[in-house]
């Protein structure tokens, strides 16, 4: 008994440590942003925004998060449409080549981002589309498409085979189905594909530098600083970023729980 | 069928692209179009380019097997050890990470591992060191580690909360230990995820140039440090793509025998 | 019960299905008449459901025609046939809650908010459940959700109602009580119901009418009674009832048909039109629940020596398993009370005799 009650507390320590591991650099950064020393180790300075009125009064990081802001949205649009409709038709139908089908709309993760980014430069040059937000938003619809699939069938899975028949079956057409029946039991996995697009958008650097030009965006900001010397310009820009994203995902979980609730409670 | 045109034209339009670029010549700073294996006979006759390679090979690989062990003990404790509620709320806090950058996550790295970074100051007040840890090979495991491991955990978690309770239950029953079971029920049952996870840490650790460049000084270049620095600063395109298609050559074919090897039948 | 004979609500002629290289119905010919319980009944696989999928608009028939009310009704696509069906896995929508899924067919249908709301409450009302009217689906119990799926497929006041073994997923209380409620509600409204189940039970504790089928086939259409009583082959009489089944060939075609079998010879009083001649093989059929058992012969006819093997007890009944002379099994149910009394051992002898009028005989013999 002594000894299962150590293992379990080694357990536990264990997992900890895994998690002090994967937040310590994030909490380290949002710490040291506030730090007034320009080159960031203990003991910290004393408090100060100076990195954040430093980062925030630069127009070219303003620009970087309006392009960001538009590349992200559009891409969560479009890549949960897209993920959406392979998902449904991998649900739905079987037909010839339908496994190319599948991997050409699950593969694109596996291809390093830095060689997408060659690629797709190499291409949209070629074409005249590079350098232009279209050109990161075409590229990260990419790269996002397949997660916004994946979330989505992985919800489709749990669907009752019948609830489409069931439909039809009261008198619904095929169109009115999928508007009544399977976008409402897929919203769910809709708004977190969303998010989930909209926050991978928002991160990658590495196709968005190569083939961003001069429409910057955040992570390519932050990469040319980290290029650059030691800055805490980076944690302030970081900061920033996290306390957005995961205000936007708990507003998402909100919004998202406030709905259903209410259609508990009145029926409406 | 909108997705197969968009794949297509953004997807494999590009690689194939890619793949034709690399006949093409550069003459004056510009790329001229043309079938020439010139790229390809240059870039496989550097030493450098092998250097590269086999390095960019062992560090993926490196990586693969440290995350994957330490990242099991995490993933069983969590699918095991641990009540439903908390297993819910390590999986929402190990997805976090996912929506912070990885590059900054990565500056904080350099705060740490600093020669005058926290921990060797740490180290000094207790008569230690200093030890230099940025720019090594341990700097880019740590990044690497930052990269995948979250990833890992998840996967792992997943196809461990799937392994049939009772099967295990029975397992004990027949008279296998605690420690044997694991070993001989939970990892064979939960292969393919374990597996899965793998392939994923190879695949992120292979094409990762954030890591190696900022964490272990870029110097010796992996893979994807030569295909920015051929591209950014040499304009040698036609030799990047080289170096990218043999990448996805190589990904590919590793891929495939791990898939393989998590769906192979016992014989 | 059966009302217009002449004019059928629904009609199969020669309607056959194939998947593939396998055929779920084989050239089936098949009336339903208005305001009539009909179950189709058979083992997994018979082709029961593919027959209610057709018609309700789900499967196209291969070959045949299936016709509503005296109109073909082969190239109706489901959504505009009116032919509700209650699902085996209920299929209520998770993320309506319990009103919208009664209104999903009227909203359908085009019907104002207020009216499909009126009438939603109504058939909420009238099964009992109107207080969970604003509930969540995942709120409610089985019956519950049973009673919001016949709302849901009742609610557009349909002329007949498809049902695809809905009370599979019950348990055996709630099975017998929903069964009141379905039989009721199939009165009242006077429509049709089409009612597939594998469960004998459930088609003859409610049906007007049963059909038994196998391999895509009808095997027999006849009142629960007449199935019971006169099953028309082999295949149903293994599959209703506790029947034994003593394979033999006609000796004697008099008034009395008489019989030799392994296991003896039996005299058999035919009902049926059919003219038996001597040498035809048959199979003869005795229900084990009109079977007398006894110690000692009476030196009756119809009476037959076996040993006694066994006792099962299903409630106040009990299924005795004794062997005949050629070692086949034989099936008697008594009552508790009666095998109590004759106090038997296990390989003691016991005599069995039933009454000529009660043994059937069966045309095919494979």
């Amino acid at each position: 008994m002594i000894r299962a009650k150590i293992y379990h507390g080694l357990f536990y320590f264990y997992v900890a440590l895994v998690f002090v591991f994967v937040f310590l650099p994030i909490l380290t950064s949002f710490v040291f942003s506030f730090n007034s020393e320009r080159f960031p180790t203990i003991p910290l300075g004393h408090f100060t925004l100076h990195w954040y009125t430093l980062a925030f009064t630069d127009a070219d990081v303003w620009d970087a998060f309006k392009v960001s802001l538009i590349v992200s949205l559009s891409v969560a649009f479009i890549a949960t449409f897209l993920g959406f409709c392979t998902a449904y038709t991998d649900y739905r139908y079987n037909f010839f080549g339908k496994s190319a089908y599948l991997a050409l709309s699950l593969l694109p993760p596996t291809i390093p981002l830095v060689i997408m980014g060659l690629a797709m430069l190499a291409l949209l040059a070629r074409i005249g589309m590079s350098g232009k937000i279209i050109s990161i938003i075409v590229s990260h619809v990419v790269l996002c498409s397949p997660f916004a699939m994946a979330i989505v069938r992985m919800r489709l899975a749990q669907i009752d085979p019948n609830l489409e028949s069931a439909a039809w079956n009261l008198g619904a057409s095929q169109w009115r189905t999928m508007r009544e029946v399977i976008v409402p039991f897929c919203a769910p996995a809709l708004i977190s594909a969303f998010c989930l697009t909209a926050a991978v958008s928002f991160d990658e650097f590495a196709v968005a530098w190569f083939v961003s030009g001069l429409n910057k965006t955040v992570p390519v900001i932050i990469l040319e600083i980290l290029q650059g010397n030691t800055d805490p310009r980076i944690n302030a820009i970081g900061s920033v970023v996290f306390v957005t994203s995961i205000t936007l995902i708990i507003l998402a979980q909100i919004i998202y729980m406030r709905k259903s609730t209410r259609k508990t409670l009145t029926g409406f | 069928m909108p997705i197969v045109v968009w794949q297509l034209v953004f997807f494999v339009f590009p690689l194939l692209f890619l793949l034709l670029m690399s006949f093409w010549l550069v003459k004056n700073y510009r790329m001229v179009p043309g079938f020439d294996s010139v790229n390809w006979i240059k870039m496989y006759g550097k030493g450098y380019f092998w250097d590269g390679y086999w390095r960019t090979l062992g560090y993926a690989g490196i990586t693969t097997v440290i995350t994957s062990v330490l990242a099991f003990p995490c993933a069983f404790a969590l699918a095991f050890k641990v009540s439903p509620t908390v297993r819910r709320w390590a999986m929402f806090f190990l997805i976090v990470p996912f929506f912070t950058s990885y590059l900054v996550r990565i500056f904080s790295w350099q705060i740490f591992l600093n020669d005058n970074g926290i921990i060797n100051v740490l180290l000094s007040s207790i008569g230690l060191g200093p030890f230099s840890m940025l720019n090594t090979f341990f700097g880019t495991v740590v990044g690497y580690l930052t990269l995948c491991l979250p990833l890992a955990v998840v996967l792992q978690l997943i196809s461990l909360s799937n392994v049939d309770q009772r099967l295990i239950e029975a397992a004990h029953n027949l008279g296998c230990g605690s420690f044997r079971t694991v070993f001989a029920v939970i990892i064979p049952l939960a292969k393919i995820g374990i597996i899965v996870a793998a392939v994923f840490c190879f695949i992120l650790s292979f094409g990762d140039f954030v890591s190696p460049y900022y964490l272990g000084g870029s110097k010796p270049p992996t893979l994807s440090i030569l295909i920015i620095d051929t591209t950014k600063s040499g304009q040698q395109w036609p030799r990047a793509a080289v170096v990218a298609i043999t990448m996805i050559v190589t990904l590919f074919a590793i891929m495939f025998t791990a898939i393989a090897l998590a769906y192979r039948r016992r014989s | 019960m059966p009302t217009n004979h002449t004019q059928p609500l629904v009609l199969f002629d020669r309607v056959t299905k194939r998947f593939g290289s396998t055929t779920a119905v084989d050239s089936i010919s098949l009336q339903i008449f208005e305001g009539e319980f009909l179950s189709i009944m058979g083992p997994s696989g018979c082709g029961k459901t593919t027959t209610l999928r057709m018609l309700a608009g789900l499967e196209e028939p291969s070959e045949g025609e299936i016709q509503l009310a005296g109109e073909r009704i082969n190239n109706v696509t489901v959504s505009e046939r009116d032919t509700p069906m209650v699902w085996q896995s209920l299929a209520l929508f998770p993320f309506l809650n319990v009103i919208k899924n009664v209104e999903f067919g009227l909203k359908m249908r085009g019907v104002s908010t207020i009216e499909r709301r009126r009438r939603a409450l109504d058939w909420l009302e009238r099964l009992e459940i109107v207080d969970f009217a604003d509930r969540e689906i995942s709120q409610l119990s089985g019956g519950q959700q049973q009673r919001v799926a016949l709302a849901r497929s009742l609610v557009t006041e349909p002329r007949i109602l498809l049902l695809d073994e809905p009370l599979s997923a019950l348990d055996a209380n709630l099975v017998v009580r929903m069964q009141g409620v379905l039989t009721k509600l199939q009165k009242e409204l006077g429509i049709t119901f089409v009612y597939v189940t594998h469960r004998q039970s459930e088609a003859f504790a409610m049906s007007d009418r049963v059909v038994i089928m196998n391999q895509g086939r009808i095997e027999q259409i006849d009142s629960a009674k007449g199935i019971y009583r006169n099953p028309a082959t082999r295949f149903v009489a293994e599959f209703v009832g506790a029947n034994n089944i003593l394979s033999g060939t006609v000796i004697a075609a008099d008034r009395l048909i008489e019989v030799d079998t392994p296991a003896g010879r039996f005299k058999c009083v035919e009902s049926s039109d059919h003219i038996w001649s001597i040498g035809d093989t048959t199979s003869l059929v005795i229900s084990a629940d009109l079977i007398r058992l006894s110690t000692s012969a009476v030196n009756d006819e119809n009476e037959m020596e076996c040993r006694f093997i066994s006792e099962e007890f299903v409630g106040s009944i009990v299924t005795v398993l004794a062997e005949t002379p050629d070692g086949a099994d034989f099936r008697i149910q008594l009552q508790q009370r009666e095998l109590s009394e004759l106090d038997l051992k296990v390989g003691a002898t016991v005599y069995v005799r039933w009454d000529s009028h009660d043994a059937h005989l069966l045309r095919d013999t494979n």
